[in-house]
């Protein structure tokens, strides 16, 4: 819902290549001070609303509003707010990481002291004071994905769009930009962030999109996603196959036995591990067990699986997210 | 277009063409080398073997100038500078940013070389450019200011660095053949020697050469007017047929 903090406003946009309609009304909104993260299979629109959002590409309908102006009407004043991480790691190879530094923030009117501070932020941001006078060529993959961070918030924008900043980094580079990116969010930033690391979502989302065919296909918290969107409980039922007693029913008739059972909704057996899905809000874990006992098998282990944003997308779009 | 950002892009663009050494020694090495093996080997042909330096001097320069369209599309579209270019997009300097600054600091290099190429052929090899070097030198300009405008409007239509530099590598040559770079028209007789107007190098070849021989200046402004005008509609055409998409 849209509120007075609303940063960003996007209203149905639409866009075509070719003939082919690879945005169908996609509208959404963005608060001051969240990380929306925006997730899709491949081709479902991620970068075509990136690169709208960032200006680079005009859309065929629809339109963005920055403060509640349409960028449009001053793309230089929109983009001086505004910080663009791109997909690909955007630096110049032969330069040093503080003159890379120096000159993308010069392209926002940064000079003299001011243009000395934001580079010192953000070499010290990105981890990076210390070989501020090496070449990037010699800088790892994550020091390099670091460094493109660093570029894009060294003039201190209020927004921040983030194309897939972490492919192909080692986890302690991953770790390091997710717990910049919460500090971002912290001093007040506000963070569009599309990734294919659902860890990532799960980490740092205020909010999720989902973008499939075009179109947004749901929206949300990654709490009201899992609530109202996966409805359903997972228990993970580990049975003893060597049962005490003798003539033991097959696997087979404690599945069907379960589905008689209140809020059940499917059951899937694996060797000794029973998933049992179940309606999520029907308390039924006590004759789930009854029910299993009174077949024969005993219980080794019994865990109750809460609902995942994999589980969620897989739903929605009928894709793993890494497709 | 913000143009705060745009004297740092100009820059960091002039400072990545003086650190490309292919660009570099094609633009100095190349021709001076050319300039003194074809006039060595020609010298017997002239009346003094500096008339060979300077005719191969004046044609090897203006088929450099012509060349800058290649320069330009290096500077332009080369992979290393067109990514960190994204983010000139980005920014409040916008698109248009990219191909202006690339038109000019493609421009600036060309000229400035090839005006030290000149003045150092006039001592080494006795060559004249004229009365008033100035001249030779001040027309040198829109021409070079038209070698690059042809390369980044190649870009701009062609939306690839090697398919655009395949093609104007080709234009260029079959105009500098057409104009007389490499050998006399005239020679070929009367309708050769016509067809080859159709080509801007045998203008501006005649030109310089008036000048340097003659110190002829009737084509001077004709030549300089319309270097200027055709650069003029390359950039409008840039401006037109530049994607953002193509560095995307």
């Amino acid at each position: 819902m849209k509120g007075m903090d609303t940063l960003l406003d996007v209203r149905g946009l639409t866009k075509e290549f070719k003939g082919r309609r690879v945005l169908e009304g996609v509208g959404f909104h963005v608060d001051r001070g969240e990380v929306l993260c925006i997730l899709g299979p491949n081709g479902a629109g991620k970068s075509t609303t990136i690169n709208i959002l960032t200006g680079a590409l005009d859309a065929d309908g629809g339109q963005v509003l920055f403060r509640g102006e349409p960028i449009v009407d001053d793309p230089a004043a929109y983009k001086r707010h505004l910080g663009v991480v791109p997909q690909d790691i955007a630096l110049y190879e032969e330069l040093t990481a503080e003159r890379n530094l120096r000159f993308f923030a010069s392209l926002y009117g940064l000079r003299g002291k001011k243009l000395d501070e934001a580079t010192e932020e953000a070499l010290s941001f990105a981890g990076l004071a210390d070989r501020r006078h090496d070449k990037v060529k010699t800088f790892s993959g994550g020091m390099k994905r670091r460094l493109n961070i660093a570029c894009a918030i060294a003039h201190h924008p209020e927004l921040v769009i983030m194309d897939e900043p972490t492919v192909g980094i080692d986890p302690q580079s991953r770790n390091h930009i997710l717990e910049s990116i919460l500090r971002l969010r912290d001093s007040g930033m506000t963070v569009i962030y599309t990734t294919h690391y659902m860890e990532e979502v799960e980490e740092i989302s205020s909010r999720i999109l989902i973008l499939d065919h075009g179109s947004i296909i749901a929206e949300g918290t990654k709490e009201s996603l899992k609530e109202s969107l996966a409805g359903q409980r997972h228990c993970l039922v580990e049975i003893d196959g060597q049962g005490e007693t003798e003539g033991l029913a097959p696997l087979r008739s404690v599945c069907e036995a379960l589905l008689l059972v209140e809020g059940v909704q499917s059951v899937d057996a694996d060797d000794a591990v029973i998933d049992v899905t179940s309606q999520a809000g029907v308390e039924n874990l006590d004759r789930i067990v009854a029910s299993v006992v009174a077949q024969g098998f005993a219980i080794k282990n019994m865990t109750s699986v809460p609902v995942s944003l994999e589980t969620v997308f897989l739903k929605l779009t009928g894709h793993d997210l890494r497709d | 277009m913000d143009m705060n950002g745009f004297p740092a892009i100009l820059a960091m663009d002039m400072r990545n063409l003086f650190r490309n050494p292919v660009l570099l020694g094609y633009n100095t090495v190349f021709p001076i080398a050319f300039i003194l093996i074809l006039g060595w080997l020609t010298g017997d042909a002239y009346a003094h073997v500096s008339d060979a330096y300077e005719y191969y001097a004046v044609t090897l320069l203006v088929y450099g100038m012509f060349s800058g369209a290649m320069t330009a599309t290096n500077c332009f579209m080369e992979r290393d500078i067109k990514k960190p270019n994204l983010r000139i997009i980005y920014s409040p300097s916008g698109a248009s940013a990219i191909w202006a600054s690339k038109l000019i600091a493609s421009f600036l290099f060309d000229y400035v070389l090839h005006v030290a190429l000149i003045l150092v052929c006039v001592p080494l090899l006795g060559i004249s450019i004229g009365v008033s070097p100035w001249v030779f030198i001040a027309l040198m300009a829109p021409v070079e200011l038209f070698g690059s405008a042809l390369g980044i409007f190649g870009c701009c239509v062609l939306h690839s660095e090697e398919f655009a530099s395949t093609v104007l590598s080709l234009v260029v040559s079959l105009l500098c053949v057409l104009g007389g770079t490499f050998f006399s028209p005239d020679a070929l007789g009367g309708a050769i020697a016509a067809v080859s107007y159709l080509s801007p190098v045998r203008w501006v070849d005649d030109t310089f050469f008036a000048i340097a021989c003659d110190n002829d200046l009737t084509l001077f402004w004709p030549v300089f007017a319309g270097a200027i005008v055709l650069s003029a509609l390359l950039a409008i055409g840039c401006k037109k047929f530049f994607r953002t998409e193509d560095y995307l």
